[in-house]
């Protein structure tokens, strides 16, 4: 028996030492990896392709079919090999990957700090290849939120927006104008209120749906003051404590639930209950995104028109200020042995006069603010916002993973009555924000 | 046992360990290293893509108690399995106990009882939040049929209450694996042994008593210990039904490793956090044993 354990003992001793040495010669393999032979013995040059999000159900896929098709049209050299995987797969492929050395040419990443690809850290990490050098990083809109210590790093697809679903005939019917101000907001919400109306109903269980109301808040209270203010957090010289920063956007918000503006009892609803009762007629209202859109849209009990404003944070007379956040878009890879002809492919895709960047704008799934492309009418007044500049952001985009869900939790606990103040949350929110932070 | 030890085994010559090894190879590759590792990762700032991580010594482990993530995460793991074990066990019984008895359509009831651990834990869990949906789900409606005020009842919403609320659907789900175990374990009773008892005056507390539990005694043994595992690895309906909210009062200690590792991208950190939810199932496990061995000798 001793004899048999301390067998064992020694084994695990030989094997964990040498799996040691081999993850430090793996390493080193994956930095020289860009020093490998030349791509191929064949005339074909393969291109890699990995990106997140779901097959298109009806239609054509947008990365899998059409973006392949065209590539290979244009570049007859060249075999785009794209693998389209659902964002959690994707997240933990990709960081596998990359720590091969095995990264796809071409990758999917996310603005500033948001997601697991986030363009920030794997910057940071010396992953991708700059872009600043291409027309498209000049010209399409949004890669301000791509840019890391000055240089662009990716091409976003797009823009997403978050704004107030409504049901028209419910406004029609109280006489209620699209509010264009915060206090005309309140009135509109005590109007339907006092006609026995539920004027807004949110999913709150799925603690996440809160962001869709606070960034809107934000994007009117804390950015026109301070555009800086989230690259200011990481000096110090800001602090989500700060007066009149957070503490307003969040007892702003607040005020919906201690008027039950806002359904009582929202923490117990999930996000699709709640799209369920805004579609049911249930309620006036529902902050939502654009990427909800056809959940929203999605025909419910009730028969009505839905419409979409931005959530006015603002004082009367003042801008309406959108939360417009890019889309996640394209990188390429740092170590790529064909990172030229990878640069050309994205040229291509965005030069608005390209047969496949007409084909891109044309998809539904994406919102862009080429001159001419098709918008779904309902978004229209966020576009203008947007080519306007009057945009921000979403929050989280710009924080470090983790942050808002301190927020949400503490939120939660605060319209749920434990007491939690909104000092209380804003501290916490800078607590979690200075342990996430590294530099 | 103890002598046979000592003689040389005519099967298990010592050539024969040498067959140990494949299986060894396996355990040792994918269950010892990465535990090894991951006490490595527990002192390090690694967040799962950047490779040139620091080590920041028991930076997470100080953090993990300041927050007080270690507390609340404890606290609301135990309490899960507390009422898990308690009422899955106590209810799984007296439910097998029914269903041995000599009653009409038994098979039919035993199916029902035990149907709804066919399901997924997601199909469950996605359910019942329409079963606890405010106002319209099915709870909320019976309490408005029967007169009462269903829009009051919110049990996912309630920072008290949601644990409970997950707890419920958890045994729910575990009561027929309960119930069948003890099935099983009631029928292997030999009849002439209740016989005697019922000569010998028993009435049927004390038939149950002093007869039929000693003697399912080890079926207790590892339905108790299956519901404790299945109370500690918690995560599944606190992830489809609650998200650990609202606020952080449904966070299990399996839940928030999750969360910190994938949501904050701090895998050092939910490393450190692995390190302790380890130390205190192992605590249990021991706690457990001696309790279990304990009792088994005093039957």
């Amino acid at each position: 028996m001793k004899k048999l354990l301390s067998l064992i003992l020694s084994l695990v001793l030989v094997v964990s030492v040498l799996s040691g040495c081999s993850s430090g010669k793996d390493n080193s393999d994956g930095n020289s990896a860009s020093n490998g032979g030349a791509s191929g013995s064949g005339e074909k040059t393969v291109i890699t392709f990995m990106c997140s999000g779901t097959q298109a159900t009806e239609g054509e896929d947008f990365e899998t079919q059409t973006l392949k098709k065209m590539v290979e049209a244009k570049f007859p050299n060249v075999t785009l090999e794209v693998t389209k995987l659902p964002d959690d797969q994707y997240y933990t492929s990709l960081k596998t990957k990359l720590a091969t050395g095995e990264a796809p040419d071409i990758m999917w990443v996310q603005p500033r700090n948001a997601g697991a690809n986030a363009v920030y850290a794997l910057a940071k990490a010396g992953y991708l290849a700059d872009l600043s050098d291409l027309n498209a990083a000049k010209t399409v809109p949004g890669t301000g939120d791509f840019n890391y210590d000055g240089k662009v790093y990716a091409i976003p697809c797009g823009v997403q927006f978050l704004g107030a679903y409504y049901n028209k005939d419910m406004f029609e019917a109280n006489g209620i104008e699209v509010p264009t101000d915060w206090d005309s907001f309140l009135a509109a919400c005590e109007t339907l209120k006092n006609a026995g109306i539920q004027p807004i109903v949110m999913g709150d269980k799925d603690a996440y749906v809160m962001q869709f109301g606070l960034y809107q808040l934000a994007a009117n209270v804390v950015y026109p003051k301070n555009a800086e203010y989230d690259n200011q957090l990481a000096d110090g010289t800001t602090k989500f404590t700060d007066k009149d920063t957070w503490d307003r956007v969040l007892s702003m918000y607040s005020e919906l639930y201690e008027k039950g503006y806002i359904e009582k009892g929202s923490l117990g609803i999930g996000a699709s209950q709640a799209i369920q009762q805004f579609i049911d007629g249930q309620a006036a209202m529902t902050f939502d995104g654009t990427f909800n859109a056809a959940a929203i849209k999605a025909s419910g009990a009730a028969d009505f028109e839905r419409g979409y404003f931005p959530l006015p944070g603002n004082a009367a007379g003042g801008t309406t200020y959108v939360a417009g956040a890019p889309g996640a878009g394209p990188a390429v890879y740092a170590e790529s042995k064909n990172a030229e002809l990878c640069k050309q492919i994205l040229e291509y895709w965005f030069d608005a006069e390209s047969d496949l960047c007409k084909a891109f704008q044309n998809n539904p799934r994406f919102i862009t603010s080429y001159e001419g492309a098709p918008v779904d009418p309902l978004f229209n007044d966020f576009i203008d916002a947007y080519s306007k500049g009057n945009s921000f952001y979403w929050c989280n985009q710009a924080w470090p993973a983790g942050t808002e869900n301190e927020m949400e939790a503490l939120f939660g606990e605060h319209i749920g009555g434990q007491g939690t103040t909104i000092q209380q949350i804003t501290q916490g929110m800078q607590n979690k924000f200075e342990e996430l932070y590294t530099e | 046992m103890q002598k046979k030890r000592k003689e040389k085994s005519l099967v298990m010559t010592n050539r024969m360990y040498l067959f140990l090894i494949p299986a060894l190879t396996m355990f040792v590759i994918f269950w010892v290293i990465p535990l090894l590792m991951l006490f490595r990762y527990s002192i390090t700032n690694f967040n799962g893509i950047n490779q040139n991580y620091d080590y920041v010594g028991f930076k997470n482990f100080i953090t993990l108690w300041k927050e007080n993530i270690i507390g609340i995460s404890i606290k609301n793991t135990v309490t899960y399995t507390v009422i898990l074990v308690f009422v899955s066990n106590v209810a799984g019984l007296a439910l097998a106990m029914a269903l041995n008895a000599k009653i009409r359509m038994k098979g039919f009831y035993r199916t029902a009882a035990y149907l709804p651990t066919l399901f997924s834990a997601i199909v469950i869990g996605f359910i019942w939040t329409y079963v606890y949906m405010p106002s319209n789900g099915l709870i909320a409606t019976l309490m408005n049929q029967v007169g009462m005020d269903g829009s009051k009842f919110n049990i996912l919403a309630g920072f008290k209450s949601a644990l409970y609320g997950i707890t419920i659907v958890d045994i729910w789900k575990n009561i027929g694996t309960a119930m069948i175990i003890y099935l099983a374990g009631l029928q292997t009773i030999d009849e002439s042994m209740l016989e005697a008892g019922q000569i010998d005056g028993c009435t049927g507390f004390q038939l149950m008593r002093y007869v039929k539990l000693p003697l399912i005694s080890a079926t207790i043994t590892i339905n108790v210990i299956l519901s404790v595992i299945a109370g500690l690895k918690a995560f599944d309906y606190v992830f489809i039904m609650t998200n650990g909210g609202p606020g952080k009062s449904t966070n299990t200690l399996m839940y928030t490793i999750y969360k910190i590792a994938f949501t904050d991208q701090m895998l050092g950190k939910s490393a450190a956090l692995s390190v302790i939810a380890f130390i205190v199932i192992i605590a249990i496990t021991i706690v457990m044993l001696f309790f279990m061995n304990k009792r088994e000798v005093e039957l």
